[in-house]
């Protein structure tokens, strides 16, 4: 397990998700597939939180514990975009309703006529 | 040193089954008709990458992922597709699937290309003692009042480190919620007003436009 397999897995997940998104058309696998691509990144946020050191251990400095701490930066960052997933999830819900309400569809292609 | 090559053997395991839980369930989220069944296999890939996490040592982002993603997302999903009645019909593919394809292989040829051609930093680099032994797996922890001690049992012969004012790496939950509530208290409180945001507009979203604020005349429900 090197930095360079998790990149990869999550660019493979990425990937997956960037497919999800361009090719279905239902709305609703849509955002499933948004929500691979999140967890893509956020794997890769805590790969470099792992593998890699922050500037401020390497900076030669003496120690600090808010240096040490600095390593878990990546962890902070997951849980931000999660917390933002789990809004984004919540209200892209919300809309495929008010959608589905309005022209009894779901499909991305009859989303054209969501001007009133 | 044997039990060392063991555990990371183990370790391997671990992250290559829960890479091919994680992307299994992801393919089948992406190709699968029937959407149920797609939410189902979104249910597992979260749990793939929670166990992910897991082996990259990050516990609190783990249990986050499960609680949040498998626990509330994956039923926010269930929901979604047990409310809209014509889920019938599947979810069926564009016609720029294709082109989809060739798109997501050159997203992923590009990522994986940059993560094989780049000069990561490695931990290697690290020189200061105290953060080797504070960053190593399997040191004991000592805290006596605001200074840390770190005794580090295989590091500089039983010598104590101490480092001044407080708060060590280890416990990485606990250094996680110092770090939300110092370096990131802000973006910590916008993060809420964001949620709460995203509430209120689910809500009005989700509100029957047919339901007017005032009641109806004659009508005993307040």
């Amino acid at each position: 397990m090197t930095i360079e397999n998790v990149l990869l897995i999550s660019g493979a997940l990425f990937a997956i998700g960037a497919y999800g998104v361009v090719s279905r058309r239902s709305l609703i696998t849509v955002i499933m597939s948004l929500e691979l691509m999140f967890n893509g990144v956020v794997i890769a946020a805590v790969a470099f939180s792992r593998f890699t050191p922050s500037a401020a251990l390497l900076s030669g400095d003496p120690l600090t514990a808010e240096a040490i701490r600095s390593a878990l930066t990546g962890h902070v960052f997951a849980i931000f975009v999660t917390a933002v997933a789990a809004g984004e999830a919540a209200l892209a819900f919300a809309l495929v309703f008010a959608m589905y309400r309005a022209t009894e569809s779901v499909e991305i292609t009859d989303a054209s006529e969501m001007k009133n | 040193m044997m039990v060392m090559m063991e555990v990371s053997t183990l370790t391997t395991i671990a992250f290559w089954a829960a890479s091919a839980m994680t992307l299994g369930f992801a393919a089948i989220v992406v190709t699968q008709r029937d959407v149920f069944r797609a939410a189902i296999a979104l249910a597992g890939s979260f749990l793939g990458v929670g166990i992910l996490y897991f082996v990259l040592s990050a516990e609190f982002v783990g249990v986050v992922q499960i609680l949040v993603y498998v626990g509330a997302i994956s039923v926010l999903m269930a929901f979604a597709v047990m409310f809209i009645q014509d889920i019938a019909s599947g979810s069926r593919p564009t016609q720029g699937r294709l082109v989809a394809g060739a798109v997501a292989v050159l997203i992923f040829a590009a990522l994986a290309f940059t993560a094989y051609n780049t000069q990561w930093s490695s931990m290697d680099e690290i020189t200061d003692p105290v953060a080797v032994a504070a960053l190593t797996e399997g040191f004991v922890e000592v805290g006596i009042g605001d200074d840390i001690v770190i005794e580090s049992p295989g590091f500089v012969d039983d010598e104590q480190v101490v480092i001044e004012n407080g708060g060590a790496f280890t416990d990485s939950t606990a250094s996680i919620g110092v770090l939300l509530v110092r370096e990131y208290m802000l973006a910590f409180e916008i993060i809420g007003l964001l949620l709460v945001a995203s509430l209120i507009g689910g809500l009005l979203l989700m509100r029957d436009p047919r339901t007017t604020d005032e009641p109806e005349k004659g009508s005993a429900s307040v």
